[in-house]
């Protein structure tokens, strides 16, 4: 059991020592707050200094054919546009050009999908005059060619569509200026002819233009400003959050046994796990200050300095805190990798050499987020450090959902719990802490120990494994209906693993998996809890805190398996026997007896709230727990797996009674319809739940050999 | 005849194919200094982590007070002072602040931990630089800190290993005057040291060891009697099977 006051030790004079250390404090606080203000001005200067002078300079066209006089005129007339005359063309082009040898480009055909900037678009210029033009625009001395096509003038005189190219490198800002202001000029000179044309055939004004589209833009400011924050910022804080961890990080491991204190350090009374944690505490605390400081700076500079001309970006102080909530569990995951894998170098240049390129791997994920038409879904959620750096970003949009947000946060919590488990191995080797050598690999070995029983390291390495690889396989099997589902998620992702690693460890199974037959009272209790509980875990927490009527539908299609013709024996089998079976297996089997160092209650709870979150949906997570407490609770007291299977599957057989029976909603009285349990079946349900409870509680015990019979056996 | 403070039954330790310990037995009493000697890679470190309870033997027994360090290692480690010479202390603590981390660590209220700091600094004449931070020290200066740290909790038994390497002659010699005092005061001190006037003068009994084995122990007499040597570096030589220059004459 890790006694937290000499953690506290650890944490305090490791945080003392990396205050004290000028690289910790200049990245914690003077990078941040000297960097982002001055990075910020620079940009925005950078950015209106550019854009006046590309307002101020004319753009230069090549006018590769004749214009009538009239738009020549047009064009030239506020300054902004300076035509010059063949500019580039070789002779021979002019001459084939102007004698109408090339073909006028076929007029574009509408694509609904199309990017205007991005119009017909080969992957290099295909014809001769296209060649030339991007030689000449190359070459920077035009910014764009126009070409009138052979007959131009006469057309327009003739009442016919002429045709003309506008040829630019999207590449290059100022040619894409010069393109924005000569098709705005164009496209007014046609705004003109046209309303000559009308006038000339004394037609109505508008007759020529048939429909006028006006697009506008709903995203708001604070909607642009938040786009563009929840892009930058996520990127920024997880990097500096590490950044901040990095050196104390390397400091306190590969540091400490370059200087020989590690070995001091393990010679005093305190146990491995306190010192990780005392390490650990120390580093996430300096990350969690980075993460503070420079979303603090960032606000303030972002507020207040315009980095991008015309839109204000406010940080939101909500968002900011919900962000500097969910960044919590990538900076837990990054400070025990850090942490872990710092103790294997053996001084601060290895650590630097081994932690470096971790820094650099967060980097390809929060790019990915930046990428457009990445957003969150499902599949994501489960991505570490993406589904963070998208949520964050969802989160300054406005736009999350609090099902999405408990996907991300309990799959980042999955990850540092495992990247924990990982780190407290690292050091329970005080050969690979003392300078020795001692490969990763070596960590992963599968050691087996008759006998021997789970710990609550075990219990929290199984659970995320558990949870990651049910999530997606969940999510791959969603086409095979849910039947199938159902069956490989209970028997293949909860039973499988739990049986055979308590195997492969050698696990006494039949004390890691309470295997006895509980006594008349525990008997007696469970039924009376199974037939119960549903009224207080559903009942009354669906009352005090109503999920969206989307999610009981989706409940509704798996209990009744989207209504497919299933025969009720496998209902009860899928539904109510295998929960049972497999989900005691894992959670008050294996997962429970990790935690029993911890003392019944802590136990009871920590299981019960890792059985509501596998449920994966926030609107379960508080029902699920209480059911799992009575569950944690029978198991415990009885001692015995197969008192909380009887509950389990008392528990889900009614829910499906209640959906699929019809003869058992008239004697319940209940359609199965209702949006609420009323009030006297909760109270009739919670009396008979206590009565339980307070069978489960006088159970005598029968699994653990009484003083006398261990006095007698010695 | 005062009964041992620490006991090792058997030890054996292998790294890989490598074995750094084999069969290691012998005790150290109250108010006794034992001096552990061999060449490197002999074992000597081996077989201090394990009594000091961050090495677990693969074979054997080490027993503090006739109790098992394994068992019960926190328990154990609270009775033990260890000091290496090649340790530093943490560069941007003060002695001060070092000793009240340990002190900490091993468990000490804050009116004793006081009392003994302010002891320790009188003692080893560590007030000129108690509030400076270690990385500012001189090396003599960072070993009196770590000694004060070793002795700080008075434990039964000081594990001394090579605690006057690096330092110059009044250093060295301020170490082995301390580890006298704490001799005096009824400690058991296992010391492991190359400097084998350090051994003669501190030792009442020496192990020799080589690859390993624990060769030859005894009173510097008797060691001296049975390998008919007249020092004590021609005795460790010999049993480190070199030839030394009287017998090479």
């Amino acid at each position: 059991m890790i006694r937290l006051h000499y953690v506290w030790i650890i944490v305090r004079k490791e945080f003392l020592e990396a205050l004290r250390d000028r690289r910790t404090l200049f990245i914690l606080i003077v990078l941040p707050i000297l960097l982002y203000p001055m990075l910020v001005t620079l940009i925005s200067r950078l950015q209106e200094s550019q854009e006046a002078e590309q307002k101020a300079k004319a753009s230069r066209v090549a006018l590769w054919g004749e214009l009538p006089a009239d738009m020549r005129q047009r064009l030239e007339k506020d300054g902004k546009l300076v035509l010059s005359e063949w500019t580039g063309a070789p002779a021979a082009l002019k001459q084939r050009l102007l004698t109408g040898a090339f073909a006028p480009p076929p007029k574009p055909a509408i694509d609904l999908e199309a990017d205007d900037s991005q119009a017909h678009n080969p992957k290099e210029p295909d014809v001769e005059w296209t060649r030339v033009a991007q030689t000449v625009l190359l070459g920077r001395t035009v910014d764009v060619v126009l070409i009138p096509w052979n007959g131009f003038s006469a057309e327009l005189d003739n009442g016919a569509a002429a045709t003309a190219s506008v040829l630019y490198d999207a590449v290059r800002p100022d040619s894409m200026k010069a393109r924005e202001r000569l098709t705005d000029a164009l496209r007014l000179y046609r705004r003109d002819v046209l309303e000559r044309r009308e006038r000339t055939m004394g037609l109505k004004t508008g007759f020529t233009d048939a429909l006028e589209i006006v697009p506008r833009n709903v995203a708001g400011e604070s909607r642009r400003a938040g786009l563009m924050l929840g892009m930058i910022l996520p990127y920024l804080l997880i990097l500096m959050s590490a950044s901040g961890g990095l050196y104390a990080a390397i400091d306190m491991t590969a540091g400490e046994k370059e200087r020989g204190t590690m070995q001091t350090l393990l010679c005093a009374p305190i146990d491995s796990l306190e010192i990780i944690a005392g390490k650990f505490l120390a580093v996430w605390g300096i990350s969690t200050m980075a993460t503070l400081i420079n979303l603090g700076s960032l606000a303030v500079t972002f507020t207040s300095i315009k980095m991008i001309p015309g839109v204000t970006m406010t940080v939101n102080p909500v968002s900011a805190l919900l962000a500097f909530v969910l960044l919590m569990p990538v900076s837990m995951m990054v400070s025990a990798l850090f942490v872990a894998v710092g103790a294997f170098a053996k001084d601060f240049k290895e650590g630097q050499a081994y932690l470096t390129p971790i820094l650099m791997l967060l980097i390809f994920p929060l790019v990915a987020t930046m990428l457009p038409g990445t957003e969150l879904n499902a599949f994501l959620s489960f991505v570490p450090i993406m589904n963070s750096a998208l949520l964050v970003r969802n989160v300054f949009l406005g736009d999350w959902h609090a099902d999405m947000l408990f996907l991300t946060v309990i799959s980042s919590l999955c990850y540092a719990m495992l990247t924990l488990v990982f780190a407290a191995r690292v050091y329970e080797r005080n050969t690979l802490l003392l300078g020795g050598k001692d490969s990763v690999a070596s960590l992963l070995e599968f050691t087996r120990k008759p006998g021997d029983k789970p710990s609550a390291g075990v219990s929290l390495f199984i659970f995320a494994i558990v949870l990651v690889v049910t999530f997606y396989g969940t999510l791959a099997l969603q086409k095979q209906g849910v039947a199938t589902m159902i069956a490989v998620v209970e028997y293949g992702f909860f039973l499988l693993p739990a049986l055979l690693f308590a195997q492969l460890k050698g696990y006494n199974l039949k004390e890691t998996f309470s295997l006895r037959m509980p006594g008349w009272h525990g008997l007696i209790g469970s039924i009376l809890i199974g037939l119960s509980a549903w009224t207080i875990a559903a009942g009354l927490f669906v009352r005090l805190f109503p999920p969206p009527e989307s999610f009981t539908r989706a409940l509704q299609k798996v209990v009744l398996m989207e209504d497919q013709p299933v025969p009720l024996g496998l209902l009860f089998l899928l539904i109510s026997f295998s929960p049972a079976l497999c989900e005691e297996t894992l959670f008050r089997g294996l997962i429970l007896s990790g935690f029993r160092r911890l003392g019944m209650w802590p136990a009871i709870l920590v299981t019960a709230f890792l059985f509501g979150i596998a449920h994966a949906s926030i609107y379960r997570l508080l029902p699920v727990m209480v059911l799992g407490v009575f569950l944690g609770y029978t198991v415990w007291k009885t001692r015995s797996i197969f008192a909380g299977m009887i509950v389990h599957l008392l528990n889900n057989a009614l829910v499906v009674a209640m959906a699929k029976i019809k003869l058992f909603q008239a004697i319940i009285g209940l359609r199965g319809t209702e949006v609420y349990l009323p009030w006297s079946y909760i109270a009739s349900g919670a009396v008979v739940a206590a009565i339980g409870v307070a069978f489960i509680a006088t159970e005598r015990d029968t699994g653990r050999p009484s003083a006398e019979s261990a006095r007698a056996s010695v | 005849m005062t009964k041992p403070i620490v006991e090792a039954r058997g030890l054996c330790r292998n790294f890989g194919p490598v074995c750094a310990a084999q069969d290691i037995t012998f005790e150290v009493r109250a108010g006794e200094i034992v001096g552990l000697l061999g060449p490197n890679g002999a074992g000597k470190t081996t077989i201090l982590r394990m009594l000091a309870g961050v090495l677990t033997p693969d074979v054997g027994q080490v027993l503090l007070n006739g109790n098992d360090v394994v068992a019960d290692p926190i328990a154990a480690k609270r009775r033990i002072g260890f000091l290496s010479g090649d340790t530093q202390m943490y560069q941007r603590l003060t002695p001060r602040e070092s000793l009240q981390y340990f002190g900490r660590l091993y468990g000490m209220d804050e009116a004793r931990l006081r009392r003994r700091i302010d002891e320790m600094i009188a003692r080893l004449e560590m007030s000129g630089f108690a509030g400076q931070t270690c990385g500012t020290l001189s090396s003599g200066q960072k070993q009196r800190a770590n000694i004060a740290r070793a002795f700080l909790h008075e434990p039964d038994l000081l594990i001394l290993d090579e605690p006057t390497t690096a330092l110059d002659v009044v250093s060295g010699h301020f170490i082995v005057q301390s580890i006298r005092a704490e001799k005096q005061a009824g400690r058991a001190v296992l010391l492991s040291t190359h400097v084998m006037s350090e051994a003669e003068y501190l030792c009442d009994r020496i192990l020799l060891l080589h690859e390993g084995r624990l060769v030859e122990q005894g009173t510097l007499a008797e060691l001296l009697d049975r390998s008919k040597c007249a020092n004590l570096t021609d005795a460790f030589l010999k049993n480190a099977g070199i030839q030394t220059d009287r017998e090479a004459l």
